[in-house]
């Protein structure tokens, strides 16, 4: 009876114990999760910023000083040129990375200021010293614009006669604003040499060259853009966080489809997720070669990679 | 998404029936294991605690009267229930049998009290040893099962990059991973039961025939 006694005793005890090491479990279970997805959720802030991204070709004048001045002052000629050869198409332009579109019309609409400052002599002092060298391509730029008007036109009727009449429009105000940049830049020497000189030395955009994927049709970044997403070896498994996975990169690439440079605009927290990006891009070289239409020269196309993508 | 939170658990969600069914029989090892290390530790501390303290009081007075009735004190110990049952063997048999027949007696009820005080110390605790032996096993054994279905499912892909590879493999190795984890501890509790189990053990062998002297001669 005794024993008996005893032995319900111990059972109890041990079934005690059992709960409360089920208990025990659960909760050692619930903490660890509970401590992953803190551990997600924290925001990663990177360490080292890299230069490299900041030292973009093209970027050169870093200042704002020479923003302003060279550049804004200047690159209207370069805009001139480069729409031409990349045949005008603005779409392009919406699918390069938000940093680059957003600098594209400021060219625009700062060379309607430069008549403005042509004749008010103080304002032009920072801008001064710039003309001396640029005066030699001042002399080649007529024949340029002639000869890039006369392209625009061809473009232009081929394009009027293929797309609907509202793009149609909007291409002859397009060009129409050209045509009176182009006088009024052939106007006064000194604006002329001026804006030379900012195009070659300053400006975003290379003169010839369509930047930020300008001129290029879309059926050919769609092309590249699964040819690097089938090269693209990722996991967006093996990211402890997807919190800000985003790396905005820009390529340049050759007539003949060759990456010339890859640049990155913005890197992810994720090193695996850079050199994923980064080794993509190397194995897709060399690319189909670029249209006909695009021209000889070489282009700028960006695209946003994140773990779920490329997006466009 | 959830899964990227989750973390290693979140991989427990692809987890193929036979990884689950292996982490659910380690999960109940570990639990169980657990429950008996508490359980036992518990139970031998007291019991080697209270051991020693009626020794103490035991060879201080050496008195039987006066010992039992200190025992009475020590229910959980060792030592003093193996000490009550000589008494009462000896209260029950001391004026019907001759001084011979009762330390045979007496000797017999205290080897059998102390047969059963080893039993009872020493009960659940091969199943710590089997959890420590099997347990990295099975482990192995998910482990091995969820490689099998992991590279199974990369032929059916066709394709061996590192994003088709690591997630399966990662996700069989969390069955090692919890065989190693109900395996360490209970390995560890064995050999420190077994060590104070046999502390005790030889404590009864020693003094149960100094209980039966004292029995024996406090006429």
């Amino acid at each position: 009876m005794e024993k008996g006694q005893k032995r319900t005793d111990a059972e109890k005890k041990f079934s005690l114990w059992l709960v409360s090491a089920a208990l025990i479990h659960a909760f050692v279970i619930f903490l660890a999760i509970y401590l992953q997805i803190l551990d997600a959720n924290r925001i990663v802030k990177p360490k080292i910023v890299s230069v490299s991204i900041v030292s973009l070709p093209g970027s050169g004048g870093s200042s704002e000083l020479s923003q302003k001045g060279g550049m804004e002052a200047a690159s209207a000629p370069s805009t001139e040129v480069s729409h031409p050869a990349g045949s005008s198409k603005s779409v392009t332009v919406k699918e390069v990375p938000p940093v680059t579109p957003k600098k594209e019309p400021k060219p625009v609409k700062v060379k309607e200021h430069v008549p403005e400052a042509a004749p008010v002599p103080p304002k032009k002092v920072a801008v001064e010293p710039l003309p001396v060298k640029a005066k030699p391509k001042a002399v080649d730029k007529p024949a340029d614009i002639s000869k890039a008007l006369e392209r625009l036109k061809q473009t232009v009727d081929k394009k009027t006669a293929s797309t609907p009449p509202t793009s149609a429009s909007s291409l002859n105000n397009a060009f129409a604003r050209l045509q009176q940049k182009v006088k009024s830049e052939g106007g006064p020497a000194s604006t002329g040499s001026g804006s030379g000189k900012g195009s070659s030395s300053g400006g975003r955009s290379g003169a010839g060259k369509g930047y930020g994927g300008e001129g290029q049709s879309a059926p050919y970044q769609a092309e590249i853009a699964s040819i690097i997403m089938q090269n693209w070896e990722f996991s967006k498994l093996l990211l402890k966080n997807s919190y800000g996975m985003e790396v905005y990169v820009r390529i340049n690439i050759l007539a003949n489809g060759t990456i010339n440079k890859i640049v990155f605009d913005k890197k992810a927290p994720s090193e695996y997720l850079n050199n994923s990006v980064k080794k993509a891009l190397e194995k897709s070289s060399p690319l189909p070669a670029l249209p006909k239409q695009e021209g000889t020269g070489d282009v700028w196309i960006g695209f946003v990679f994140t773990p779920e993508g490329i997006e466009k | 998404m959830v899964d990227s939170y989750l973390g290693i658990f979140g991989l427990l969600s692809d987890a193929g029936p036979v990884v689950l069914f292996v982490l659910s029989v380690l999960l109940s090892f570990s639990i169980v294991s657990w429950a008996i290390i508490a359980y036992k530790f518990t139970y031998v501390r007291k019991s080697l605690s209270e051991s020693r303290a009626f020794l103490d009081f035991f060879f201080e007075i050496y008195n039987v009267d006066k010992a039992f009735v200190e025992s009475e004190k020590y229910r959980k110990g060792s030592l003093p229930r193996v000490f009550r049952s000589g008494y009462v063997e000896y209260h029950a048999f001391s004026d019907k049998v001759d001084i011979r027949q009762l330390r045979v007696r007496i000797a017999r009820a205290v080897k059998r009290e102390a047969n059963a005080e080893s039993k009872r110390l020493s009960s659940l605790v091969p199943f710590l040893a089997t959890v420590g032996n099997t347990a990295p096993f099975i482990g192995l054994f998910g482990t091995v099962w969820g490689i099998m279905t992991s590279f199974h499912n990369i032929g059916k892909a066709q394709s061996a990059s590192l994003a088709a590879v690591a997630p399966g493999i990662s996700e069989a190795l969390i069955a090692t991973a919890a065989g190693l984890a109900a395996a360490i501890p209970a390995v560890m509790a064995y050999n420190y039961f077994t060590h104070q189990i046999g502390i005790i053990e030889r404590d009864l062998d020693e003094f149960s025939p100094e209980f039966v002297a004292a029995f024996i001669n406090e006429p």
